[in-house]
C-alpha cells in the first residue's frame, strides 16, 4: 500500500510525505515535545508553530476557552522567533527524515519576504506554510487572505525570496473561498491549506465579560469540520495544486471525508490536545481502512465524493 | 505522556461539595510525584472537548497495587461528569504530567498552605513528608467549614491549622496570617490555591526578609497539558513567558513575582 503524497508536484523541489497526515500549526509546538514520546518518522509531515520575525510573548490569559464540541483560542502568536527557530529547532529537525514545514506569519508584506529569505536553504526546513489569516497592519487590519490581490502580493513576495516548496494557508473568513484559492494558485503557490480557525466569541456570564482576554479568538475542533469540509470541496474545484485540509479532523474517518472531498493531505490540530497521540492514531486508522477496503493508493478515493460534472 | 483508560474503584462526596475519585493502579501513575497532574477527559465523544487538569490527590495501597485519586469541586460540565462516575466506570487520562513539588533533602520543618481545593495535591505531599519523619504543618483555608478538608483524614503527625473567612471553623481570616506566623519556624514552604493567594504569600515571604523558599503549584487555563498549545502562559515579572503545564505547575514564587 502506498499512502505517500507530493505536496509540490509543480515545483522542482518535491515535498514528499510518506503518508497524508500532518500536524497543524500551533497545535504541536515545534514537534520536539511530541518526538520525545512518539516516533515522528511515522507522520507525513510536521508543521511548526506560527513563526514571526521577532520572538513574541503572545496575548494575556485566558487564551483558550472550551465551546460546544470546540474551542476558541487567542494565543497571539507566542513563538521564539525565526532566528531562534533556525538555531535551536532546525538542527533537531535535520536529524529527522520526516519533513518539517515552517508556518510563517508577517505583519507586513515585507516581513513575509524576510521570513522566507531567512528560512531558504536552512538544513532541516523542508518547506513553508504561509499563514495569510492575519491582519495586515498596513491596511487597517483586513486579513491578507480576505483579499485576493493582497493574497497574491504575499505569494509573490514569498516566491521571490525562497526556493522552498510552500503552502498557502487560506482563511475561512470570506464569503466564497474560490476567488482567493484560484488567485493564489495562479500566482504560483505549490499547495493550499484549507483552512484556519473561524473568528468567534465566548462570553463568561458569571464575570460579565468575554471569556478570552483578547475578546475574540479562533474556533477550532469538531465544531468547524463541516465548514472546513465545504471549503476544501470548493477550493479543490478551482485549483489543480494539492489542497491540504485543516479543521476538526479527529479520526481516520474524518480524514477520509476530507480526502473524498478532494484533499491531498490532512492536518491534525485540536485533536492533539485531547490525545497527544492523535496524529499517529489517525495514520493507523487510515492505513487500516485502506487495508480493509482494498485501497492500494489514496488517489483511488481522492475526490470520490465530488459531484462529477 | 500516554493516554490510557483508568478504572474507577471508589467514589465519594468527601466533604461539602468536594468529591474524591479513586482509580485502579496503573504502572504509569506509579512514576508520579506530589504536585504532578493528569489531564482527565470527561464525557463521551467530543463534548466536552478538552481535558481537565487534575492534581494527583493521594495514593493508597489497594488489592492490586497503589491506587491513586483526584479531589475536586464540581465547577462545570467536566467535573460534573466526573462526579457521576461510579466504580467500574473508566476515565481516559493522560499523565503523569508537569513538574511537581521538590522538597529539599536534608530539611526538617515543612509548611504547607492550601487555599480551597488547592489542598488536593498537598495531602499527598503531607503524607510523604510525614512518612519520611519530617515535621509537617498544613494550613487549610476556605470560605467556611464546608470548604475545609477534614483534618481527621490526615496522618496524625501532621499539625493542622484551619482558617475560614466566615469564622465557622478555626481562625477567622485567610491563610496569610498563620503563614506569616509559621514562616520563621519552617525550612521550606509549599502552597496551592488561587492566584491572589500566591501573590499574598509572596509578599509576606518577601517582607519577612527571611528568604524562605516557597514553592507554589499554579493553576492555569490548560487546553493540552503537555506543552503544545501555549494556553497556560504565565508572565514572570522579570520578563519572558513560561508554560504552567511543562515549566510548572510548580514554580518558586520568587521566580514569578
Ligand atoms: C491553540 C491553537 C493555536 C494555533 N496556532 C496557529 C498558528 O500559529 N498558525 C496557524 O497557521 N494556525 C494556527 N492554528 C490553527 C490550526 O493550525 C488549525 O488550522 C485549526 O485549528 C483548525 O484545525 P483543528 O480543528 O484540527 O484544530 C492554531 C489553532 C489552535 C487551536
Ligand atoms: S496547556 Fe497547552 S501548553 Fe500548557
Amino acid at each position: 500500500m502506498d499512502l505517500s503524497v507530493n505536496l509540490a508536484p509543480h515545483h522542482k523541489v518535491e515535498l514528499r510525505l510518506r503518508n497524508p497526515v500532518m500536524t497543524g500549526s500551533g497545535t504541536s509546538s515545534n514537534g520536539v515535545e511530541l518526538a520525545k514520546h512518539y516516533d515522528v518518522e511515522q507522520l507525513g509531515a510536521l508543521v511548526s508553530k506560527g513563526t514571526t520575525l521577532r520572538p513574541r510573548r503572545g496575548n494575556p490569559t485566558p487564551r483558550t476557552v472550551e465551546t460546544p464540541a470546540g474551542m476558541i483560542n487567542s494565543i497571539g502568536f507566542q513563538n521564539i522567533g525565526v532566528n531562534a527557530l533556525i538555531q535551536q529547532v532546525a538542527p533537531i529537525w535535520e536529524q529527522w527524515t520526516v519533513p518539517a514545514i515552517v508556518n510563517i506569519m508577517g505583519d507586513t508584506l515585507e516581513e513575509y519576504g524576510l521570513l522566507a529569505a531567512r528560512l531558504d536553504g536552512i538544513p532541516g526546513v523542508a518547506g513553508l506554510e504561509v499563514n495569510i489569516s492575519c491582519p495586515n497592519v498596513e491596511v487597517g487590519g483586513l486579513e491578507f487572505g480576505q483579499d485576493p490581490e493582497l493574497a497574491v502580493d504575499v505569494v509573490r513576495e514569498v516566491a521571490r525570496n525562497t526556493s522552498l516548496p510552500y503552502l498557502v494557508k487560506l482563511t475561512p473568513s470570506v464569503a466564497d473561498i474560490r476567488p482567493v484559492a484560484e488567485a493564489v494558485a495562479l500566482a504560483g503557490a505549490h499547495a493550499l491549506t484549507v483552512s484556519n480557525t473561524i473568528p468567534a466569541l465566548a462570553i463568561d456570564v458569571k464575570r460579565r465579560r468575554p471569556a478570552l482576554a483578547n475578546v475574540f479568538g479562533g474556533l477550532s475542533g469538531p465544531a468547524v469540520k463541516p465548514i472546513a469540509l465545504r471549503n476544501v470541496y470548493l477550493a479543490a474545484s478551482v485549483v489543480d495544486i494539492p489542497v491540504v485540509a485543516s479543521g476538526g479532523i479527529m479520526s481516520g474517518e474524518d480524514a477520509l471525508e476530507f480526502i473524498m472531498a478532494g484533499a491531498t493531505a490532512v492536518q491534525v490540530g485540536t485533536a492533539t490536545f485531547l490525545d497527544p497521540e492523535a496524529p499517529w492514531r489517525i495514520v493507523r486508522e487510515l492505513t487500516a481502512w485502506c487495508e480493509t477496503e482494498g485501497v492500494a493508493r489514496l488517489d483511488d478515493v481522492r475526490g470520490a465524493a465530488r459531484r462529477r460534472d | 505522556m500516554r493516554s490510557f483508560d483508568a478504572e474507577v474503584v471508589d467514589t465519594d462526596r468527601l466533604y461539602g461539595s468536594t468529591h474524591i475519585l479513586w482509580f485502579r493502579p496503573r504502572p504509569l501513575m506509579d512514576r508520579a510525584r506530589p504536585g504532578q497532574f493528569a489531564m482527565a477527559y470527561c464525557g463521551e465523544g467530543a463534548d466536552p472537548l478538552l481535558g481537565r487538569a487534575m492534581s494527583v490527590h493521594r495514593l493508597r495501597e489497594g488489592r492490586d497495587g497503589r491506587e491513586f485519586s483526584f479531589l475536586f469541586d464540581v465547577t462545570g460540565r467536566g467535573t460534573e461528569w466526573l462526579s457521576r462516575r461510579r466504580a467500574g466506570d473508566s476515565v481516559r487520562l493522560v499523565g503523569p504530567l508537569g513538574r511537581g513539588f521538590e522538597p529539599r533533602a536534608r530539611v526538617q520543618r515543612m509548611l504547607l498552605v492550601g487555599g480551597g481545593i488547592g489542598v488536593a495535591p498537598l495531602v499527598w505531599l503531607a503524607d510523604e513528608l510525614a512518612a519520611e519523619g519530617r515535621e509537617v504543618t498544613l494550613v487549610l483555608g476556605g470560605r467556611g467549614e464546608p470548604q475545609i478538608f477534614p483534618p481527621h483524614l490526615l496522618p496524625p503527625a501532621v499539625e493542622v491549622v484551619v482558617t475560614t473567612e466566615d469564622g465557622s471553623l478555626g481562625e477567622r481570616g485567610r491563610v496569610t496570617a498563620p503563614f506569616e506566623r509559621l514562616l520563621p519556624w519552617c525550612d521550606q514552604a509549599f502552597a496551592c490555591g488561587p492566584d491572589p493567594m500566591f501573590e499574598a504569600l509572596y509578599r509576606v515571604a518577601r517582607d519577612s526578609g527571611l528568604r524562605k523558599p516557597v514553592q507554589g503549584l499554579l493553576e492555569a487555563r490548560m487546553a493540552c497539558g503537555v506543552g503544545i498549545c501555549y494556553s497556560c502562559a504565565v508572565f514572570p515579572r522579570r520578563g519572558g513567558v513560561k508554560l504552567v503545564c511543562t515549566d510548572g505547575p510548580m514554580f518558586d514564587l520568587r521566580d514569578l513575582y
